[in-house]
């Protein structure tokens, strides 16, 4: 991470700070609040200045998030947040930059950049709100939908296919830093955001961010998930994540591995000019 | 709790947080179009806004901690008094919102009541019981006023319009 | 027989080095002052095929080619019937043919070339290490009139790290054509160069796009490899980070431009290069740059289409895509060079376009600019360097990222200027920035938009204009991009004949001009529209935005075979 923070407690920037004026229109209920807050309590923690973070977003209901922050935000097409982040970290390394959307944006058409994104390991944060439906559309299967989930018109049998695993890939792909957590745990969240940031390359956090409106039994997560990867014992070795994969139910929270594949490397000093490189095509 | 400082910090963050959430919510249910509960909400803000002033007037002129957000001595995931966001409905009724409030009214008070009986510090302990007191006012106030309010009926979150794709 | 240029074939196949050999002739050309320009033409082998090396060597420049070719030498006649089409003899054409690789295949002999036999693979075998391309190297050579000596000096340069064995070898083979060329008859030569400019360039039209780039300003650049635009990126790849800049490679064309957006919206002039199937994955994400107000330029070198097309030959048939390709009213800027040497110029241009506009730049470049080579002057140093109006925090008013300005352009904050933070957005929004589906806000931006780009002064920049001939003349000839140069030398000849023409060769294709187009037809009653396309793209653009004279005639073909001057002159004739 290249933000600078000052040392705790002597910082002048709240978490309110990086909050915009303006009002989501998420509804009630909806797990990406307590995801908005938990970016701006870990903005605070680390205390990057407003005009050096920024978040790029797809489209969906999560990715309306950068407007509700006032850093600088880039709200963009489907599926496409990543490479926007990627080209923005790449030309601007001194940036803190977010990346932030939802299970249909980052896994479904975006699932190429994704795998891509982890495997280039720039270092850049992608918080991804898993509700497991497409919210947006009105409730259809997302690629992390459970195979027999009946609720949606385009695929009343189920979607019958079994669920993407963003962490599996994640890890089989290179990522540096992944990790789970639950929207209805928020501190742990601010948590796995902050050391996420800290943590050098790619880091994935994926947020259990239940969508109250079509799918309102997520209300249950509160029961299901279990915070028991405990972060200060993430896994460093890929084949012991990947062991802990196996046993994984999709509801384990805290951070899964901390890897040191290389990071994509950040631009050079310039060390010639122009003119110089043009005298190669002289006669 | 180990010291007044640390109590307070608790307490500053447990009272902001607690405005915050209903601040929050009050500011969605307003974009939902729901006057009767962003009122209610308003007013429950404005009460932890007030105990807020009153912790930071208390630790006027002391050290306090820095305590990173996963680091607070909470019995649950969240800080004490703030509304549970599962129980939000962008229909709920006067009668939800009073039965959430006081719920992290109770919570709130819980917390404060218990440092009140645990903590080793006398002064530290007299002041949690005076901060448990007053959530036991806020506690009185909504069970008062949620005998008063109406339960809702069978179809409180009926809406005969379907979902809209806005994006 | 001296003739203002000589133009050469060298073919063959199965790895026989044609290619290297048309380049050392080249660049022995340039060392002796002359002017040249190389285009290749390959099979879809990717070592081993069938490849002809196709020369235009002349005292004067040359970026195009000639109406036929002077001399072919066949090293060997593999699958010549694939290409034989764009390789144009005529009677006084002379074929150099090996006796022991075959007969002349009958698809060359439809113009009664000269046939002239040598044995080009035994007199290698004479040489110690001899090779056929060089024996076909120094029979060119010498039959044209090109010094040994500046063959030589090419050679010691290319066969450097080979040793000597290898530099002597060629030599001795080189020596061993020119010997065979003595008793040939019929090959042009060439005068003697005169005084040639100071700092001439070789270089390819991808090459120059690159050098535009950088000189243009931009120093991020997200790659994704398409024929016939690779080069572009490859050449950047180095050098951008010779010049402090970036470049990524991304997982596909989606990711590329995006990549670009990215790295624009940071504050760093960003670039990519593609060619139409990539252009074809492209047109979502210009049109949120449009929307967004993020610069971008996309350099496309065309090839043939639709779909994947014919990647390797040209054509001039992404007009359509490029300017009508985004969904909604999607105002961006395209540009076209009208020559290798002017790739230069246009991609500098263009990414001032960009910067200065806040807007999508697609530049059409196409295969025959991008893959040749040509001798050049050395390029004017312009000082077309991309600004972008920058935003910084004024006090007490909050920032409006898409205020709606009289010229249309709002100044854009970059990353790390506080007190201007924005979100970027293709939603439609509030001059502020904030998502709007409000009637006024859509009107007042797409009025923005569109007011940036129209009201915007482009300079003569905008056309190359030229008059042929003396006198007034009410017919004119318009074009764009490759097809400029055969244009141009068929005005050359009618002039000659008599017949006064003017050239508008467009350089930017949109917006429209209304005004300058008024100007540049001032008194044309005969409009004849030259592209390289089945669809006649061009002259329905014309046809779109612009009033045209009474009569309009057009002369469009799609690729690959090239447009070439006499059939320009021919279509000027028929009607006058």
């Amino acid at each position: 991470m290249d933000a600078k923070p000052t040392a705790p407690g002597t910082g002048s920037l709240k978490a309110q700070d990086y909050k915009s004026d303006l009002k989501p229109v998420w509804c009630p209920g909806c797990g990406d609040f307590a995801v908005l807050s938990a970016i701006t309590k870990a903005l605070a923690e680390l205390q990057v200045p407003r005009e050096d973070a920024a978040v790029v977003s797809g489209i969906g209901c999560s990715s309306r998030i950068p407007a509700y922050t006032s850093v600088y935000g880039f709200h963009s097409i489907h599926g496409r947040a990543l490479p926007i982040a990627t080209g923005l970290k790449a030309a601007r390394p001194d940036l803190t930059v977010f990346c932030a959307g939802g299970d249909g944006d980052g896994f479904s058409i975006g699932g190429n950049h994704f795998i891509h994104a982890c495997r280039r390991n720039v270092d850049l944060t992608y918080i991804v709100m898993d509700n497991e439906v497409y919210g947006m559309t009105k409730g259809q299967a997302s690629p992390t939908t459970e195979p027999d989930w009946t609720g949606s018109k385009l695929t009343p049998q189920g979607p019958g296919v079994a669920p993407f695993q963003p962490l599996e890939i994640a890890l089989s792909a290179g990522a540096n830093f992944i990790a789970r957590g639950f929207s209805g745990d928020p501190n742990f969240v601010v948590r796995l955001i902050v050391e996420a940031v800290r943590h050098p390359g790619f880091s994935l956090v994926q947020v259990l961010s239940p969508c109250v409106t079509f799918r309102p039994e997520q209300r249950a997560w509160k029961e299901t998930t279990h915070a028991d990867w405990a972060p200060e014992a993430a896994s460093t070795d890929r084949r012991e994540a990947f062991l802990r994969l196996l046993d994984d139910d999709g509801f384990t929270t805290g951070v899964l591995y901390k890897g040191h594949n290389p990071v994509f490397a950040p631009p050079h000093p310039s060390s010639a000019n122009l003119a110089d490189l043009e005298k190669g095509f002289a006669l | 709790m180990n010291s007044l400082a640390e109590f307070l910090a608790h307490a500053i963050t447990l009272e902001d947080e607690s405005a915050h959430r209903f601040d929050e919510l009050a500011d969605a249910l307003e974009v939902h179009h729901n006057g009767d509960v962003v009122e209610l909400f308003r007013k429950m803000a404005h009460y932890s806004r007030l105990h807020l002033a009153d912790a930071r007037k208390r630790a006027e002129g002391m050290d306090l901690p820095h305590i990173a957000p996963w680091d607070y001595k909470w019995p649950g995931a969240e800080s004490p008094e703030t509304i549970e966001v599962f129980d939000a409905h962008y229909k709920m009724t006067p009668f939800h919102a009073l039965t959430a409030a006081l719920d992290s009214e109770k919570r709130g008070q819980a917390f404060y009541a218990d440092v009140a009986e645990t903590a080793k510090d006398a002064t530290l302990r007299a002041l949690a019981a005076e901060f448990a007191a007053e959530e036991g006012d806020h506690v009185n106030l909504l069970q008062s006023w949620l005998a008063r309010t109406p339960p809702p009926d069978d179809h409180w979150s009926e809406d005969m319009d379907p979902p809209a794709a806005v994006d | 027989m001296s003739n203002r240029s000589v133009s050469i074939a060298l073919t063959g196949s199965g790895g026989a080095g044609v290619m290297t050999a048309g380049q050392i002739l080249v660049d022995a050309a340039a060392r002796a002052g002359w002017y040249g320009l190389m285009a290749r033409s390959l099979g879809p082998q990717i070592r081993g095929g069938e490849s002809a090396a196709l020369l235009r060597l002349s005292p004067y420049p040359v970026q195009s080619a000639d109406d036929f070719y002077d001399l072919m030498v066949a090293v060997d006649w593999g699958n010549i019937e694939r290409f034989a089409s764009e390789l144009p003899l005529h009677a006084a054409s002379v074929i150099i043919t090996d006796p022991s690789q075959g007969e002349v295949p009958p698809i060359m002999l439809a113009a009664a070339p000269h046939i002239v036999p040598v044995p080009l693979k035994d007199v290698a075998k004479e040489v110690t290490g001899g090779r056929v391309n060089m024996v076909a190297l120094g029979l060119i050579a010498a039959a044209i009139g090109l010094p040994e000596d500046a063959v030589i000096d090419v050679l010691r340069q290319v066969l450097a790290k080979k040793g000597a064995d290898a530099l002597n070898a060629s030599i001795a083979s080189l020596r061993a054509g020119a010997v065979q060329a003595a008793a040939i008859e019929g090959v042009p030569t060439l005068a003697p160069a005169g005084q040639v400019p100071e700092g001439r360039w070789s270089i390819t039209g991808n090459e120059a796009a690159g050098v535009g780039a950088l000189r243009g300003g931009v120093r991020f650049v997200a790659a994704y490899p398409i024929t016939p635009a690779t080069e572009v990126l490859e050449w950047l790849a180095p050098n951008l980070a010779q010049v402090g800049g970036t470049l990524v490679q991304a997982e596909d064309e989606l990711a590329s431009i995006t990549m670009c957006l990215g790295g624009s919206f940071g504050g760093v002039p960003s670039l990519t290069a593609t060619s139409g199937p990539g252009l074809a994955l492209m047109t979502e994400a210009l049109g949120l740059g449009v929307a967004s107000e993020t610069p971008v330029v996309v350099i496309n070198v065309m090839r043939g289409g639709p779909s994947t097309g014919i990647p390797t030959k040209s054509e001039q048939s992404d007009l359509n895509i490029a300017v009508y390709g985004l969904h909604g009213d999607a105002p961006h800027i395209v540009t076209a060079p009208t020559s290798i040497a002017d790739c230069l110029f246009t991609a500098q241009w263009s990414v001032y376009l960009a910067e200065s506009l806040q807007v999508p730049t697609i530049m059409l470049s196409d295969q025959a600019m991008g893959q040749s080579r040509a001798i050049i002057d050395k390029p004017a140093d312009l000082a077309f360097v991309g600004k972008r109006l920058r935003a910084e925090a004024t006090e007490g008013v909050p920032y409006q990222r898409y205020a709606v300005t009289a010229d249309g352009v709002s100044p854009m904050a970059v990353p790390g200027t506080p007190g201007c933070e924005y979100t970027a957005d293709g939603l439609e929004h509030s001059p502020r920035g904030t998502p709007s589906t409000q009637a006024q806000h859509h009107a007042d931006q797409l009025d923005k938009r569109q007011r940036k780009l129209t009201d915007f002064d482009y300079g003569d920049a905008w056309a190359h204009h030229e008059t042929f001939g003396t006198g007034e003349t009410d017919l004119a000839v318009i074009t764009f991009g490759s097809v400029t140069e055969p244009v141009r030398e068929a005005l050359v000849r009618a002039a000659e004949d008599g017949i006064s023409c003017r050239l508008i060769a467009l350089r930017l294709l949109s917006p429209a001009q209304p005004q300058r187009m008024a100007a540049a037809l001032d008194g044309i009653k005969r409009l004849l529209v030259v592209e390289q396309n089945h669809m006649a793209q061009f002259h329905a653009l014309l046809r779109a935005y612009y009033d045209l004279p009474p009569a309009v005639k057009t002369l469009h073909r799609p690729g690959p075979l090239a447009l070439r001057p006499h059939e320009i002159v021919a279509a000027l004739g028929d009607w006058t």
